[in-house]
């Protein structure tokens, strides 16, 4: 395959050559492929235009309102996307300086939001004389996500 | 180990009760395509993995299908919230509430409980993966079958993310496959077992 054709569309991939039988395949995605921004990667489910396939055109137009958690949400989901995509390209140069920036920016925000808003973990430091582990509203209640 | 991060990966936020929708959700609780059978079936296969990116691919998706446990469970509980009694009464939802009240129980849309007959573990990485990637499409399925039956927006909101979810696993599981492949005898990959022989 010509792999310069490829370069410039974002779903396209990388198939082996010549390909053996009786082997399913998917093909490989390209490196240094094109991002979203953290704020629509989170609502649509992914970092990647070109994986970014939607049924009957029903896709989430609207990012979330930015709340501390929701900014929270955003670097943990683009941590989460190049976590995985690096598994499968480890020697993606770009992906993993992308990840690690990301990786230092996701812990400065996970500091300052447990300063202010109570932890999301136990190892965490916190200078809050109250244990405030148990307090609610837990991830799961309406509470805790109103207004996103 | 295991740690909770109290934080959803995802925020749920149901404005309109509606148990009868829940009774559809619930299948990607505890149903035959969900998320906990997804989680144990990626975390059980991964220990008779061999080579490190096969054993990365599925503990993090693995792990991430657990938040999406979460996700599920969070539909579910804030779709049963303040039931009025018509609601919980509605025949659609009445067998669910008089076994399980509002409780989040893992069984599918039909009130199978979960059973591990619905995941497979053979301890043979080209099997495994390849269920792998059955299981994403499966689950990508009942996603976009939860679409054409949901109308409420908030809901939808979540099952469009948790959809698209599986088309990257997909895409991960199949390079992951790829990567194996590649270690391989590339005359007969069907040579011997790498996960038992190697």
């Amino acid at each position: 395959m010509n792999s310069g054709n490829h370069e410039k569309s974002p779903n396209m991939g990388r198939l082996p050559c010549p390909a053996p039988l009786a082997n399913p395949y998917v093909p490989f995605q390209l490196e240094d492929p094109p991002t979203y921004s953290q704020g629509k990667a989170l609502i649509r489910g992914t970092l990647y235009p070109g994986l970014d396939l939607p049924f009957m055109g029903m896709v989430n137009r609207c990012e979330k309102r930015q709340s501390p958690m929701v900014q929270l949400q955003q670097l943990r989901f683009a941590l989460t996307e190049l976590g995985l995509y690096l598994n499968t390209h480890r020697e993606d140069r770009k992906a993993l300086d992308a990840y690690r920036k990301m990786q230092r920016e996701f812990h400065d925000a996970r500091e300052e939001y447990v300063k202010c808003h109570g932890p999301i973990d136990h190892a965490t430091p916190e200078e809050s004389d109250r244990f405030t582990w148990i307090c609610d509203p837990w991830p799961w209640e309406y509470a805790a996500n109103r207004g996103v | 180990m295991f740690q909770y991060e109290k934080m959803l990966q995802y925020p749920v936020k149901i404005d309109r009760p509606n148990p009868r929708l829940a009774r559809i959700i619930i299948s990607q609780y505890g149903g035959p395509d969900g998320e906990l059978g997804a989680s144990l079936r990626y975390l059980s296969q991964r220990f008779s993995m061999p080579f490190d990116e096969l054993k990365g691919v599925l503990t993090d998706i693995g792990t991430e299908e657990l938040g999406h446990l979460e996700m599920i469970g969070a539909i579910v509980h804030q779709l049963t919230r303040n039931m009025k009694d018509e609601q919980y009464k509605d025949p659609a939802f009445a067998p669910y509430f008089v076994d399980h009240t509002a409780g989040v129980y893992p069984n599918s849309a039909a009130g199978t409980p979960w059973s591990a007959a619905t995941i497979a573990v053979k301890g043979d990485p080209i099997a495994d993966l390849t269920e792998d990637l059955a299981a994403e499409q499966k689950a990508r399925v009942t996603y976009d079958n939860i679409l054409r039956i949901s109308d409420d927006p908030d809901v939808n909101d979540v099952i469009k993310f948790l959809r698209e979810r599986e088309i990257v696993h997909f895409q991960r599981f199949g390079e992951a496959l790829e990567l194996l492949r590649e270690k391989l005898n590339q005359k007969n990959v069907y040579f011997m077992n790498p996960a038992f022989d190697l």
